[in-house]
Parts: structure tokens; C-alpha cells; sequence
């Protein structure tokens, strides 16, 4: 498993693209992100919950939360399987990364707008 | 890089940042940029907008990325309007799903905004290319018809050249398949005032508006000489030199040429670069080939042009069979060749001579009858002479003025023997003699007969007997081209009297050669024999017209025609 | 290329090469193997090797005749050789072997 929780390189890229849209990209991500955790949370079926997990490891490869997006696709794979014993854990170390990059993508969002 | 022309991007995910960040790299590339946040947006979107290419997340919720594909291109019609899945999928099957629900193209995640470009403008290339190859299908399409529409009105012109034909006539039988809308294949028939029958077969070099173009002033050529009485050769000499005038140099037209004579049991033949003909004699059950001897019409220059015909005694029933190239070369499904031998064999298994036609059709068609090339067949009967009815003439004077006393003296000698046939303008000369005109045909035949018996027997010395049977006949005809050839001296001369009558009049014929003469007495003594190939002018000459008479020990012939009042 | 022209040493001879089918769709080719040799000038003889040729239409008579009319004519001096049966077959029934010498 990666040690990365957010690639440098994937958010510079971010921020020459986006330009002036670089704060509102990392806003809306966030919300969206707590939107799909909350999914995870209260899945209704396996596809469902292998759905939502393969969205959100979409949106958080491109926004380089490379660990974020790697529990994801566990997750996902998982779901698949419909082997959904003790699937609360790895839900909850989704929620845990997700916990630590939150601050990261903040912090960076003030970098932004301070420049 | 080169700079694409903007263009309108459908952008179809339903996770916001991605939607925003893919909207941004778009953007920055150029592009206008429509979004929808899942599959039935995405439809509504393009249904209204009609945007050139379109990015499509594969996991949407209301409808998929799937289902709104392929709505899209069902939409989209002809047009080709690229569609790019957006996708983390990895699995074979999942990126093969893209491609059947008629995605183009995938993007994986994370984005790479020179991946997309580079994606976006081989799509685009593709677009352009779609659109060019409606645009030139369109354009060639209207080009086809207004070809079809030309060749259209070229055909009917062309009918009506080709109108005062007699293919309808009860001894012939005809097939023309209809490859193009025109064929390169020309069949023409007409009557000789003497009621002979012309027929011509011909196969242009290409197809379509270049054959008929060519076919046109040929037709007239036929139809004008044959209906003033000119022999084959002459409408051949004819023929060729218009052709070889008028056409470009790599253009010309084989042709198989017919003279039959229903009064003189004969066929006279000039094949020049067609495939064999037949004559099928009914007795016998044999089937001479009738090969091409000479180039096709319209290469040789005047000079070199060879007009030299065969002649074959027919039968009543017996039949001559002609062909074009295409039915020997129509093609099965393993592009071999009907053939030659499988024509043969059609021939030998058949057993009624009227079903031929219908069977060597039948056995086209088991072959697997695609017709590479236009497929002409004609078969034509030698029937009793009162079986067929010649059309009338049709005269184009007023019938006011009309000269009825006057006579004139020709003398044809060795030189103008050779080369000339006076009848035509004999004929045309009596035509102008009203009186005369309802029995053109008559006047034609007995003027025809006196005149090539004055020649052969008379000039050249032919024995007619020698006309006994069909290598005789060869024989005969052979040595009528050497001895002409060779002619130094000698002479026909034909002269013609007209005179009033009570209120019509009388015509006089006298020809007079300067041969050794016949035993007059002898001939005449024989019966009028229907059946014998030799022999029959004199019993002709009796038939047709009045008071025949031979003197100077044969060497003179007299006859006459009269007619009454006209109505 | 399926149309090869060569000119002999001296620059009498023209040899012309066809392979594969001798049809219309050589029209082009065919005419520039001759027009664009001496600059323009025709040889005193010329030679159609169709030995690898394996069809001849009567398009391909048309070429025929046109290079005769370019080589002067009646007084051209043109031979086709090295024809196959079906090639020779053709050049039999359009009785062309009496303009070309054919072998």
C-alpha cells in the first residue's frame, strides 16, 4: 500500500489547469467526497456499494489522494465479490484517510488564495 | 501542435469535481463545453444541442453512460459524433462493454490533459472524415443521376433511330439483358425491298452513352441502305468508313452482319471480331460455326477494308443463332466462365429447335447467371417467303408529278462491274413512277435476279448447278470473287422503258450481258421447282413479273410490269 | 509497376511489358510508357511482351490500336508476343493478328 495521501505533482498539475478554479475544484470535492462517504455508510446492496466505491476512487485518483483511491478500489473489488464480511472496516479506514487528507486539501486551498 | 477549430463537448459525469476539472482542461484546449450530470441529461443535451464529440462517464445514476451512447448515436443518425468513455474500469470486459454500446474511444482516471487532447483531435480527424465521406457519397449520388437522366433521354433518341426496325418480324427471336441502361450491344433488322432480311449484331467497345453515341450513325447507315436495296457489302463498306471517321481511334464495334433470303434459300455472312455464330440446318442437325473472318468495324481505313461475305444455303426452319461475348463470358459465383463448351453442350442436348433459346437462357441462369458483361442473343428462322410481310415503303413526295413516258440505256462494263451495284439507283429511278410503287418488292427481286444472272452466269460464267449443296455453294461464291477480281471485259446492260397505258402504264425491262447464253429452251421446260437450291431465277422472274421472256440465245431478258389507275 | 517500358541500346527498339490484367484500368500507364520515350519521337519498332499478362479486354484492343496510330499507322511495325492461350484466343476472334504481328 502507497504511503502517499496526496501527490504534489497531481495538485500542481491541478492548480495550472483549474487556474482561478483551483479553490472552487478542491471545494466541491470535499463536498462531494462527504457526500459519497455517507453513501458508503449506508449502502443498500453489494452493487451499490461497489458503484459508489468505484466513483469515489475515480474523483480521488484525480485528485491525487493516490491512498484514498487505492482503499477504494479494494473496496470496490470486494464488493464485487459480494464477500461483505467485516466490510465496516475497510469503510472505516476509507473514512480515516478521507479524515487526514481533508486538512491537506484545506490547507492547500489557503495556500492558493494566497498567492 | 496543430490548432483544432473549437468544438462543442458534451460533458457527461455525475461526480461534481470531475465534471468541473474536465470541464476546465476542455476548456483550456479551446472547446465550448456543455455538461450533464447523468445519462438522460446527457440525451436531452445532445438531442438540443448537437454538440461534435462527447465525454461520457460510464457509471452514472438515472441511465448509465451505456444506455445514453447509445441513445446518442441513435440520434446522431449518419453523423459520426465520437464518443469518449471516461472510466476507471480496468477489467477486458467492462472496456469491451464501451466499445459495443458504440463508444469510441476511452479515457481512463486519473485525468492527463495532453492524453484527452491528443484523444480529442484523432476523434475529430475521424468526425471530418465521416463528414467528407457523406458529403463526396451525396455529390456522386446526384452525379449518377443526372447521368442516368442524360443516358435516358440518349435512349430515346436512339429508339426512335432504331424504329423502323423489324426485330418484331415472326422469324426472329431476340434476348437483351438489361445491364446497363444502355447496352453496348446494337441489334438491328430491316427488310430489303426485295424482302430479304438485314440483320445486324453489334458489340461496341464500352458500355453506356460512348457505345450509343456510336450506335446511332451506324443504325442510320443500316436502315437508309438496306431500305434502298444496297447489298451487305456496300452497307459494310459504309459502315466502316463512317465509323473509322467519326469514332476515336481505340473505339470500334464488332458486328456479325445477316443477309437472308427467304426467295433464294440463302444466308450471307460478315463476321468481324464478334464470337462464332451458328447455322443450325434442321436435316442435317448440324451446327456451323460462323467464325469471325475480319476486324471489327471502324479500325481499317477504307482502303484496307475487307467486305468479302460467305454464303450458305438454308432450309425452310433452319435457323441462324448469334451471340455476344457476354453470354460466353457470364460468370458464377467461382468467376469461371460459362464457356464455349457448356454452349456446346446446350446445343447437343437439345431437342426441339424452338425450345433453344429458352434453354441456353435457363442454363445462364443455373449457372449462376451474373452477367459480367451485356448478354445479346438473336436467333433467326428462314420461313416461307409468304409467311412474312415487309412494310410498305413510305414515299415522302406529294404523288402529283410524276414521270410516265421516257426510257434509258445503261451499260455497265468491267471496271464499274467490280465495284458498283447499280440496283439501288434503278430502283430508286422506277420509284419514281407511282404506278410502280406497289410492287417495289417484286420490281426489286426480279431486277436483282436479272442483273446477278446477267453477272455470274452471264458475265462471269458461273454455273449455277454448282449451287447444289452447302460446299458447292462456298465453291460457287469463291469462284464468283476470283472471276470478278479478275474481269477485264464484258458488260450488263440494262434497259428500262416506261410507257402510258390506258390510264396506267407499262414498264419494260430488258437485260442483256455478254456472256455464252443458256439453252433457253431446256430451262424453261423444267417445272417451277420450290425446293431446288439452284435454278429458281428464271422460275422467279416468270412468278413476279409479266411476259418473261429470253432471247439472243438467253443472253437477253425481257419483262414486264404494269399496273392500272390509281385510286 | 504493371506497366514496364524499356528502349533498346541503339534506341530502335521499344519493349513494352504488361503484368497482370491488360485492362482499362492500365489506360494511363500504358500511353505513357510510349509518349514520353525519345522525347516523344516513337521507335522504329515496337514490342507488347504479354507474357505475364493474364487478361486482355477490348479496352485493351483500344490501347492496341492506339499505339499502331502513334507508331505511325499502316506503316507501324508492332509485335505482340509471348500471349497465353486465353490472350491468344482473344487477339484470334477480333482477327487483330492481321494488324499486329502476333506470336
Amino acid at each position: 500500500m502507497a504511503d502517499t495521501h496526496l501527490d504534489p505533482n497531481v495538485l500542481s498539475a491541478l492548480q495550472e489547469v483549474m487556474e482561478d478554479e483551483y479553490p472552487e475544484l478542491l471545494d466541491t470535492f470535499i463536498r462531494d467526497s462527504e457526500e459519497r462517504l455517507k453513501l458508503l455508510q449506508n449502502y443498500a446492496d453489494a452493487m451499490q456499494l461497489r458503484d459508489a466505491a468505484h466513483s469515489f476512487k475515480g474523483s480521488s485518483s484525480n485528485m491525487g489522494a493516490i491512498r484514498l483511491a487505492e482503499l477504494c478500489h479494494e473496496l470496490e473489488q470486494r464488493a464485487n465479490q459480494k464477500s461483505l464480511a467485516g466490510i465496516e472496516k475497510l469503510v472505516g479506514e476509507i473514512d480515516g484517510e478521507f479524515a487526514i487528507v481533508r486538512p491537506l486539501y484545506e490547507a492547500e486551498k489557503q495556500r492558493s488564495l494566497s498567492e | 501542435m496543430q490548432s483544432l477549430e473549437p468544438l462543442t463537448i458534451l460533458i457527461a459525469e455525475d461526480s461534481a469535481a470531475d465534471r468541473m476539472l474536465l470541464s476546465s482542461i476542455v476548456r483550456r484546449q479551446g472547446h465550448n463545453v456543455l455538461t450533464a450530470a447523468n445519462g438522460a441529461e446527457a440525451v436531452e443535451t445532445f438531442r438540443q444541442q448537437q454538440p461534435h464529440l462527447v465525454l461520457m462517464d460510464a457509471m452514472m445514476p438515472v441511465m448509465d453512460g451505456f444506455e445514453a451512447a447509445r441513445q446518442i448515436k441513435l440520434l446522431a443518425g449518419e453523423t459520426l459524433v465520437p464518443i469518449i468513455f471516461l472510466t476507471s474500469l480496468t477489467e477486458s470486459e467492462a472496456l469491451a462493454r464501451c466499445l459495443e454500446a458504440g463508444g469510441d474511444d476511452f479515457l481512463a482516471k486519473p485525468y492527463n490533459p495532453v492524453i484527452l487532447a491528443a484523444k480529442i483531435k484523432a476523434m475529430d480527424r475521424l468526425r471530418r472524415l465521416q463528414a467528407t465521406v457523406l458529403q463526396q457519397r451525396d455529390l456522386i449520388g446526384r452525379h449518377h443521376d443526372y447521368l442516368l437522366n442524360e443516358q435516358r433521354v440518349a435512349k430515346a433518341v436512339f429508339d426512335k433511330v432504331a424504329h423502323s426496325g423489324c426485330l418484331n418480324a415472326p422469324n426472329i427471336r431476340y434476348l437483351q439483358s438489361p445491364y446497363a441502361l444502355f447496352n453496348g450491344d446494337l441489334l438491328l433488322a430491316a427488310f430489303t425491298p426485295a424482302g430479304d432480311m438485314h440483320v445486324l449484331l453489334g458489340d461496341f467497345t464500352g458500355h453506356g452513352l460512348p457505345a450509343a453515341v456510336g450506335a446511332m450513325p451506324l443504325a442510320e447507315v443500316f436502315y437508309g441502305m438496306t431500305a434502298k436495296g444496297y447489298g451487305l457489302s456496300e452497307t459494310l463498306r459504309e459502315m466502316n468508313a463512317k465509323l473509322k471517321r467519326i469514332l476515336p481511334v481505340d473505339m470500334f464495334c464488332c458486328a456479325t452482319l445477316l443477309c437472308l433470303s427467304f426467295q433464294r434459300r440463302s444466308v450471307e455472312v460478315w463476321n468481324g471480331g464478334m464470337p462464332d455464330g451458328y447455322l443450325h440446318s434442321i436435316a442435317t442437325g448440324e451446327r456451323k460455326p460462323l467464325t469471325a473472318r475480319h476486324l471489327p468495324l471502324g479500325v481499317l481505313s477504307p482502303q484496307t477494308f475487307n467486305d468479302r461475305t460467305e454464303v450458305f444455303p438454308m432450309a425452310v426452319g433452319d435457323r441462324v443463332f448469334l451471340l455476344s461475348d457476354g453470354v460466353i463470358d457470364t460468370c458464377d459465383g467461382n468467376e469461371q466462365l460459362f464457356g464455349v463448351d457448356r454452349l456446346q453442350q446446350v446445343f447437343a442436348a437439345n431437342r426441339q429447335p424452338d425450345a433453344l433459346f429458352g434453354e441456353i437462357k435457363q442454363a445462364l441462369r443455373n449457372f449462376g447467371g451474373e452477367a459480367r458483361d451485356d448478354v445479346s442473343m438473336v436467333e433467326v428462322s428462314l420461313l416461307e417467303a409468304t409467311q412474312l410481310t415487309p412494310p410498305a415503303l413510305v414515299y415522302s413526295d406529294s404523288g402529283q408529278s410524276c414521270p410516265l413516258d421516257w426510257s434509258v440505256n445503261f451499260e455497265f462494263r468491267a471496271e464499274t462491274l467490280k465495284r458498283f451495284n447499280p440496283l439501288p439507283y434503278l430502283l430508286q429511278l422506277l420509284l419514281e413512277v407511282h404506278g410502280l410503287r406497289a410492287q417495289s418488292g417484286s420490281l426489286y427481286s426480279v431486277l436483282a435476279e436479272l442483273y446477278s444472272n446477267a453477272l455470274e452466269h452471264g458475265v462471269l460464267g458461273l454455273d449455277s448447278s454448282l449451287k447444289r449443296d452447302a460446299s458447292g455453294f462456298a465453291r460457287y461464291y469463291q469462284l464468283r470473287n476470283e472471276r470478278l477480281e479478275g474481269l477485264q471485259d464484258g458488260f450488263v446492260r440494262v434497259h428500262l422503258q416506261v410507257t402510258p397505258e390506258g390510264k396506267g402504264g407499262c414498264l419494260v425491262v430488258r437485260v442483256e450481258d455478254s456472256g455464252k447464253g443458256f439453252d433457253v429452251a431446256r430451262v424453261l421446260e423444267r417445272p417451277l421447282d420450290g425446293v431446288r437450291l439452284s435454278g429458281r431465277g428464271v422460275s422467279l422472274v416468270r412468278q413476279l413479273g409479266r411476259n418473261a421472256s429470253w432471247s439472243d440465245e438467253g443472253r437477253c431478258a425481257r419483262v414486264e410490269f404494269s399496273w392500272e389507275a390509281l385510286a | 509497376m504493371s506497366v514496364n517500358a524499356e528502349v533498346s541500346q541503339d534506341g530502335k527498339k521499344l519493349t513494352i511489358s504488361i503484368k497482370g490484367r491488360f485492362d482499362f484500368a492500365k489506360h494511363q500507364e500504358f500511353r505513357e510508357s510510349y509518349e514520353r520515350h525519345n522525347g516523344g519521337k516513337m521507335p522504329n519498332s515496337v514490342v507488347v511482351d504479354l507474357k505475364e499478362a493474364t487478361y486482355l479486354d477490348s479496352s485493351a484492343l483500344g490501347m492496341l490500336l492506339l499505339l499502331r496510330d502513334h507508331a505511325g499507322g499502316d506503316n507501324s511495325d508492332i509485335r505482340v508476343v509471348n500471349s497465353n492461350s486465353d490472350v491468344r484466343k482473344i487477339l484470334a476472334i477480333s482477327n487483330f493478328d492481321k494488324l499486329f504481328n502476333v506470336t
